[in-house]
């Protein structure tokens, strides 16, 4: 290799897209750019001649020199501290997350160690959340079957007393314990649920165009097929195409359409409807609407809220969690969920998606 | 034809009782073994001393994923290695429903998956059904002694 000039590396590292610095044999500071002097706060005046501890946290002051007169004995070219959380340190003392690449460059005045700094606060936090994302979800699924299993103990004596020790217990401790086993199976549901969440938080998405309409006239004809007795005046929308994931987005489709029908129960001219709404920059937004019970806008906010029901459980059974299931996989897709409704007035629920561009 | 024993592998003495109670409300005749562990399970199966012909091999094994000591599924893995132990109907019966861990079964061996209903209710059928096909309906392998593959 030709040596290289001093002002020929200077330029080059100005022209660098990362914070750079070069040191010496001695570990003084011979070189900074333009990009160091904002990423550690300091004028280059301040800094030449400094040894290059000044920019390193001090709790990796002490042990730094040595691994700096490591790096000269072999200096090729690599990141600094593999495996390591490196940082660097500020003008005024903060820190930052560092990722550091070493190399030795060989100049008229003999080698220096060229290093370039990146702040990585940013992707560290992204990793961090990533990793307490998995370890939430192992954890959710631990408990989550750890739950059941002395669930399954409450119900199973419970229906054990009732069936050998029934007459012993007389009405009243009959139906005590008919609401114990009641009890156990809804949180069984709750767990369930909780499982159900962390799978859609965990599942890839494979978006692909679906026709919204043609599902939701697939699932308005299932539910009516479960209570044929009862007349409800579907209007549904065709040839509603989004890019989604089918399976997910029918589970929206289900959990709306189904609301819709527990909530019109009291109403002989129920109707429920299916459609698109207009709405900006290429995205679709659909709509559930009913004539059913409806809700207090005031507690609209809660309504997409895990566990959260607005209705006594004697008139609309629910667990409350189908809301959320559908705001969870909504926001997986990048689009929103909002509602509109009054007590009595029935409820239109919105959300949006990624329209499929016509060809 | 001898009754042989069902093998029943459960750490959680609760859920270990209400299948032993669920068995009785079958009318399930056949003896059923409780190993408490994976380990407990293999050391019932593949016996230390001699080559095992004492133990009666069971005519059905239900299996919890979730064990002490070893898994569900290493015990399947084992059984799966030894001709022996390969024919034995295996129902993993478990809590869980996640697609790991169904598959994970299938693929080392199960022979069938059910997942533990919390009402008891439920769980006595599903216990029911198990008996009826693993014991009276299904045709369980010949016992010719160890096959020679």
């Amino acid at each position: 290799l030709t040596p290289l000039a001093n002002g020929t590396l200077a330029a080059l590292l100005e022209a660098a897209p990362d914070a750079m610095v070069c040191i010496a044999a001695d570990g003084r500071l011979v070189l900074v750019n333009a990009q160091a002097e904002q990423l550690f706060g300091y004028e280059r005046a301040e800094l030449i001649g400094q040894p290059v501890e000044i920019l390193v946290p001090d709790a990796a002051r002490a042990v730094h020199p040595g691994h700096r007169a490591g790096y000269v004995a072999d200096p090729r070219h690599r990141p600094m501290g593999a495996g390591l959380s490196l940082a660097g340190r500020r003008r005024d003392a903060s820190t930052f997350a560092a990722d550091v690449s070493l190399s030795a460059i060989d100049t008229d005045e003999g080698i220096l160690v060229a290093a370039a700094i990146r702040d990585v606060t940013a992707q560290r936090r992204i990793k961090d959340l990533e990793r307490s994302n998995r370890d939430l979800e192992s954890f959710i699924y631990t408990v989550s079957h750890d739950l059941r299993a002395p669930l399954r103990a409450l119900s199973g004596y419970s229906e054990l007393l009732l069936e050998e020790y029934g007459g012993v217990l007389g009405e009243e401790g009959r139906g005590y314990a008919e609401r114990i086993v009641a009890v156990s199976e809804h949180m069984g549901e709750l767990i369930d649920y909780l499982l159900q969440l962390s799978r859609v938080s965990r599942a890839e998405l494979h978006l692909q165009s679906v026709d919204l309409g043609g599902e939701a006239a697939q699932i308005a004809k299932e539910i009516q097929r479960r209570e044929p007795l009862r007349h409800v005046c579907f209007t549904i929308q065709r040839q509603v195409q989004a890019l989604a994931d089918r399976r997910l987005i029918v589970t929206v489709l289900q959990n709306l359409l189904d609301n819709a029908w527990k909530f019109t129960s009291g109403r002989d001219d129920a109707s429920i409807e299916f459609g698109t709404a207009p709405s900006g920059d290429g995205a679709v937004c659909c709509y559930v609407r009913d004539n059913g019970a409806g809700f207090d806008p005031a507690y609209a906010g809660k309504l997409f809220q895990p566990f959260q029901r607005l209705h006594a459980a004697r008139d609309f059974p629910g667990a409350g969690t189908g809301l959320a299931s559908v705001r969870q996989i909504v926001q997986r897709h990048g689009g929103q969920v909002w509602a509109e409704g009054a007590v009595g007035g029935g409820a239109t629920f919105y959300f949006t998606l990624d329209g499929k561009e016509s060809a | 034809m001898t009754s042989q024993p069902i093998l029943l592998v459960e750490d959680n003495p609760d859920d270990e009782a209400l299948t032993l109670r669920a068995f009785e409300k079958s009318n399930i005749s056949n003896e059923v073994i409780v190993a408490r562990d994976g380990a407990e399970a293999l050391a019932y199966l593949f016996p230390a001393d001699g080559d095992g012909n004492g133990v009666p091999r069971p005519a059905l094994i239900l299996l919890d994923l979730n064990l002490p000591k070893v898994g569900g599924l290493e015990v399947l893995r084992k059984m799966q290695a030894d001709a022996r132990t390969r024919v034995i109907p295996v129902v993993v019966l478990t809590s869980s429903k996640q697609e790991e861990d169904i598959l994970d079964s299938y693929r080392s061996g199960a022979n069938a998956y059910v997942r533990k209903p919390v009402k008891f209710s439920d769980f006595a059928d599903a216990v029911r059904a198990l008996g009826v096909f693993w014991l009276l309906l299904n045709e369980p392998a010949p016992s010719r002694g160890p096959e020679s593959d």
